[in-house]
């Protein structure tokens, strides 16, 4: 025996590297047309699990339906719920931010509640998310809202989102945000957004793979909003099939907030950092939204604001007039309908933005009073 | 840039097509050599000047050697050059810490500053990479490699360059300067390779890694069944994240055409300690073999001398692993079972009447029990747990979850399966297509947006 050989199975070693080269994945080896058969089977699997899911877990569409603040989220579950409520051709999403959502109210206490009540109709259906700033409703609407296209719709835009730097996402300082998954990953860049390259992929292509959308929405759903080993850590001797409860939750009837006027809060009058409309990234995403609703056959109603003038100083309240004079003009120019309501009494505001609900129900009433409104209901 | 993630598949989905453009072109080494140089300078790019550094003063150092007669010092200056970047990159600070232990044991009031350099991934791999080849040369066993590129490349290819498998320059190096031949067969073993070690990488070790980091992160909190159940769990951790690697490694070279070499083999069947080693890590055994362990005079002399060859060359495998006392006691605790299980093997009972099963629960059991030192953070950390196994209740319940332990039940079975003569059951191609869509499903499934590190990338 050569001496090398004896040498090597004292060491223990089998396989010197050179000598050849051994496969080494058991069995786990497929040829061509194996592989295509596996492809074929996995592209089923991708594409027809999440469209069977829908039939398998029910989906109840309460009256005044709004999605569950924990899911706000769950972009595929928004979704379905876009699909299933706006089967009827007559309904007409009412798409914004947590004031349209509402944070202040309860789900049968929303502006699309109070539209609906004062038309006497089931007209107007909730689709607002939770913390959705324009540059993120601008990706829920192109990667998530096709089933939005091709009606009338009402869009509304916080100027909230424009009264500071940080708000705006401007600021070069990493930092949180809602939806960090709607928001562009490469471009245009958001300076305070600082997910790895490899996190931007993930997100960019999710979006495009149903299936990992739907994974996400049994995270969210089912296992506590972790990953299934994070959840099989906490539960470790639940078995995971046995979550899946098939039962999704149902909107809360309570508001996530403590509806109290702010006056009652924090009387103090405050000065924003205000960013003008032409460098706003908010602005700008609103736009974004506005053209890609046109384009896809959308009749747009945009309502702007409501925002809470009595808790500004003078001073700011002045720029702040002329930021929305300068929304306003441009509205009018790219002839999009829209209304700013009046401002309402200090009361019905809960914080900045949002009413609580008798603001709501005055808010409703500027709205089906005011001709452009009517108009836009009518044609 | 890690292999499981869409960085990497960009990066990839860029390098390859290229590749298969050029590669029966001079611009195939140029054009590896860059992408290489992209991949490792994604972490760092100093790193490059490392790894460009080491590269070329190996190169030069073969250069003179073909020229010299005095070929021992070229030898000695690359071998120096190649020990003095591990010793100051990764053991600077060990030798600091136990000098400066040294001096306070005799009362010397003067302490030496710690380095506290940053460890360049995937440096031991390299550098040993690189060791082989002028070795190997000074042996007479390979020519020289004279285009300077076409070595920078061999030393950094991408898809082992950050975690082995660690190959031999008269293995790839020829697979670089011939011309290059992809079938098909090629590419799917590629795809087949990729896939196995991204499920192990994803679904198996990363989720082992969540018990276990809790476990280890403060052993006080936990009884004994969970410190045994997290140590179980990074023995498999440590394989899957370990053999995950290598697999997509070797994926990767395969559909480039790539042959790289075979580094594990079901390692928990060993039925010996010798065994184990010939299925764990296998490039880097076989690396210690040749160049330490033969050197040093192998099995030739008595059975004295063959054991301290094998208790010299396990220690310095696991300084090898890392800068640390825990790193040696794991080697030397290899060492010894090496030779225990070669005397028990010299007898005819247990040769012979003990059941193959029994042996490979023993290697595994004794392998695992290792495995509390690799982990451990220090000397300290490893006797915390191994006292609290021994000691601490076994009744509290260690919540170690269901789910875990029946994939790896699974994984293990399916090995048992396929080293036994019903391996024909998994080969069938119906078991094989199940085996990837179900992995791929898990893998789908078990995905979450935060990416774990190799473990290996540390040494």
């Amino acid at each position: 025996m050569p001496r090398e050989r004896i040498q090597s199975n004292e060491l223990g070693q089998y396989l010197d590297p050179p000598s050849g080269v051994l496969f080494g994945s058991n069995a786990v080896r497929l040829g061509a047309v194996q592989w295509i058969v596996a492809a074929v089977i996995l592209t089923t699997i991708y594409m027809g699990l999440p469209r069977v899911w829908q039939w398998i877990e029910p989906l109840e569409i309460t009256p005044d339906h709004r999605i569950p603040y924990s899911l706000s989220e769950d972009y595929w579950l928004y979704e379905r719920y876009a699909k299933t409520v706006l089967k009827n051709r007559d309904i007409i999403p009412v798409v914004g931010d947590s004031v349209i959502w509402g944070q202040y109210v309860r789900p049968g206490e929303t502006l699309s509640h109070a539209l609906n009540k004062q038309t006497g109709k089931t007209e107007f259906a909730n689709l607002g998310v939770n913390g959705s700033h324009p540059v993120a409703l601008s990706g829920l609407i192109t990667y998530y809202g096709a089933a939005i296209a091709d009606r009338k719709i009402i869009l509304q835009y916080n100027p909230l989102w424009m009264s500071s730097k940080r708000r705006d996402l401007q600021i070069t300082k990493a930092t949180t945000f809602n939806h960090p998954q709607l928001v562009p990953q490469f471009y245009p860049r958001i300076p305070c957004y600082d997910a790895t390259v490899s996190d931007r992929l993930s997100i960019a292509i999710a979006r495009d793979f149903t299936f990992l959308s739907w994974t996400a929405h049994l995270r969210r759903t089912y296992f506590d909003n972790q990953s299934l080993a994070s959840w099989a850590i906490e539960n470790p001797y639940a078995n995971p099939l046995g979550a899946l409860t098939l039962r999704l939750p149902q909107p809360e009837d309570s508001a996530p907030s403590d509806p109290i006027p702010w006056a009652e809060k924090d009387a103090r009058s405050q000065s924003f950092d205000w960013v003008a409309p032409e460098n706003s990234l908010q602005w700008a995403f609103f736009k974004r939204s506005l053209s890609t609703l046109q384009s896809r056959g959308n009749r747009v109603f945009v309502i702007l604001g409501p925002f809470n003038e009595h808790m500004l100083t003078d001073e700011s309240r002045a720029i702040f007039a002329d930021i929305h004079a300068d929304m306003d003009a441009w509205l009018v120019q790219s002839h999009v309908d829209h209304l700013a309501p009046a401002v309402l009494p200090s009361g019905l505001y809960a914080d900045a933005s949002h009413p609580i609900a008798e603001g709501y129900v005055a808010l409703a009433t500027f709205l089906l009073e005011s001709d452009s409104f009517r108009t836009f209901l009518d044609r | 840039m890690l292999f499981h993630t869409w960085t990497f598949l960009i990066f990839f989905s860029i390098v390859y097509p290229v590749f298969l453009v050029v590669r029966n072109t001079r611009l195939r080494t140029p054009w590896l050599f860059l992408a290489s140089y992209v991949f490792y300078g994604w972490w760092n790019p100093f790193y490059l000047l490392l790894i460009g550094y080491a590269s070329a003063v190996d190169f030069v150092a073969v250069a003179f050697m073909e020229r010299s007669q005095r070929k021992g010092l070229w030898l000695a200056v690359s071998i120096v050059n190649n020990i003095g970047i591990l010793a100051f990159f990764k053991y600077g600070d060990f030798l600091v810490e136990n000098l400066n232990a040294g001096l306070a044991a005799f009362h010397v009031g003067y302490a030496v500053n710690i380095l506290d350099v940053t460890l360049p991934v995937g440096i031991s791999f390299h550098v040993f990479q690189s060791l082989s080849y002028i070795i190997d040369y000074y042996g007479g066993k390979i020519e020289r490699e004279k285009n300077l590129l076409r070595y920078m490349t061999f030393v950094s290819f991408f898809p082992q360059l950050v975690a082995g498998p660690i190959e031999r320059a008269r293995h790839l190096l020829p697979q670089l300067q011939g011309e290059s031949r992809i079938t098909s067969r090629n590419v799917t073993d590629g795809i087949s390779l990729f896939v196995v070690g991204l499920f192990k990488k994803i679904v198996l070790a990363d989720f082992l890694a969540l018990y276990v980091d809790k476990v280890y992160a403060d052993p006080t909190e936990f009884d004994a069944a969970a410190l045994a159940l997290a140590t179980f769990a990074f023995a498999w951790q440590i394989y899957f994240d370990f053999s995950g690697y290598t697999d997509m490694a070797r994926g990767i070279g395969s559909v480039m055409g790539f042959q790289l070499v075979l580094n594990f083999r079901n390692p928990y069947l060993a039925t010996d300690l010798g065994d184990f080693w010939s299925r764990w890590h296998i490039s880097l055994s076989s690396w210690f073999r040749d160049y330490v362990y033969v050197p040093l005079g192998g099995n030739r002399g008595g059975a004295l001398q063959l054991y301290r060859n094998i208790f010299l060359t396990m220690i310095i495998s696991g300084l090898w692993h890392g800068a640390a006392w825990n790193f040696v006691i794991w080697g030397a605790l290899h060492a010894i079972g090496r030779m225990l299980t070669r005397e028990l093997e010299r007898t005819t009972f247990y040769r012979e009447r003990v059941p193959r099963l029994l042996k490979q629960v023993f290697v595994f059991s004794f392998v695992t029990f290792a495995w509390i030192f690799f982990r451990a953070t220090s000397v300290e950390h490893a006797w915390t747990i191994v006292t609290r196994i021994a000691t601490a209740s076994w009744t509290a319940d260690p919540g170690f979850p269901l789910v875990a332990l029946g994939l790896v039940a699974s994984i293990w079975a399916y090995q048992f399966v396929y080293e036994s003569p019903a391996r024909k059951v998994l080969e069938l191609a119906p078991v094989r297509i199940a085996c990837v869509v179900g992995m791929m499903l898990c893998v789908a499934l078990f995905a979450s947006s935060g990416e774990q590190a190799f473990i290996y990338f540390q040494f």
